[in-house]
């Protein structure tokens, strides 16, 4: 009776993907889940520039001037606060997942609200731990 | 893998997240405190203990966490045998970036 079912081709041993993003319209909730994995991403290149900052402090003056000179500069600076405006952003959105998975926080207007306070925080934070990190340096910002 | 691991990899990488918290806040006040260091700076810096622990703590930490959250990032775009390799490679960035922190963190001179 049913052609559909009889000609259903078996279902693929294999886990479902996600959903494509051109078929939804935009939202900050939605902003904020893909920024939580994109600044996840950055993060892990940031923790490889950690351990080879960590390798040059272990093998001296040859490995650590090249890679202190890198960072100090500025595309270094660039680097620098861009990986602290991920861990803010990563860590403050990473307790809003904390929160919300009690059940708590979820109505839209709330969820709304936090992910725009969860940007603008992020943001200010990394602007003073860059300014805080010139000023430290001192000489040329 | 995660089919069967599922609920354990969620609480993992709950509980890592709560023990990055602190010390994401301690990493980078002082890495914005100590810009500009020179090596016996930085050295001497990194030499002393609780920095050593709190430094080795965070990348042994984050490293543990960011495999996890690879892993996810792996699992939902890519199937097939790449996926093996990527999620092997995954472990071995992983197992260096916190061993490789470690011997460098343990060679300072005293």
């Amino acid at each position: 009776m049913s052609a559909a079912s009889g000609s259903a081709t078996p279902r693929p041993n294999t886990p479902p993907l996600s959903p494509h993003l051109q078929i939804w319209g935009w939202t900050v909730t939605m902003a904020a889940s893909i920024t939580h994995r994109a600044t996840g991403i950055a993060l892990y290149a940031g923790t490889v520039l950690l351990a080879i900052w960590a390798v040059a402090l272990g093998l001296g003056d040859a490995a650590f001037g090249p890679v202190a000179a890198l960072f100090a500069s500025p595309l270094g600076v660039l680097v620098l606060g861009g990986y602290a405006w991920a861990l803010f952003f990563h860590l403050m959105n990473g307790v809003k997942h904390l929160y919300q998975d009690t059940g708590r926080g979820l109505r839209y207007e709330t969820a709304k609200g936090t992910a725009w306070f969860i940007y603008a925080a992020s943001l200010t934070l990394a602007a003073i731990t860059i300014f805080a990190g010139l000023s430290a340096r001192g000489g040329a910002a | 893998m995660s089919g069967r691991n599922g609920t354990t990899t969620f609480i993992m990488q709950r509980a890592s997240a709560v023990l990055l918290l602190p010390l994401v806040a301690w990493f980078v006040w002082s890495v914005a405190a100590h810009a500009g260091d020179d090596l016996a700076g930085a050295r001497l810096w990194a030499g002393k203990p609780m920095n050593t622990i709190l430094l080795g703590a965070f990348v042994t930490v984050g490293a543990f966490h960011m495999r996890i959250g690879m892993m996810e990032v792996i699992e939902d775009y890519i199937h097939g045998g790449l996926n093996s390799i990527l999620n092997a490679l995954n472990w071995l960035v992983a197992i260096a970036v916190a061993g490789a922190t470690w011997w460098a963190l343990l060679s300072l001179p005293a």
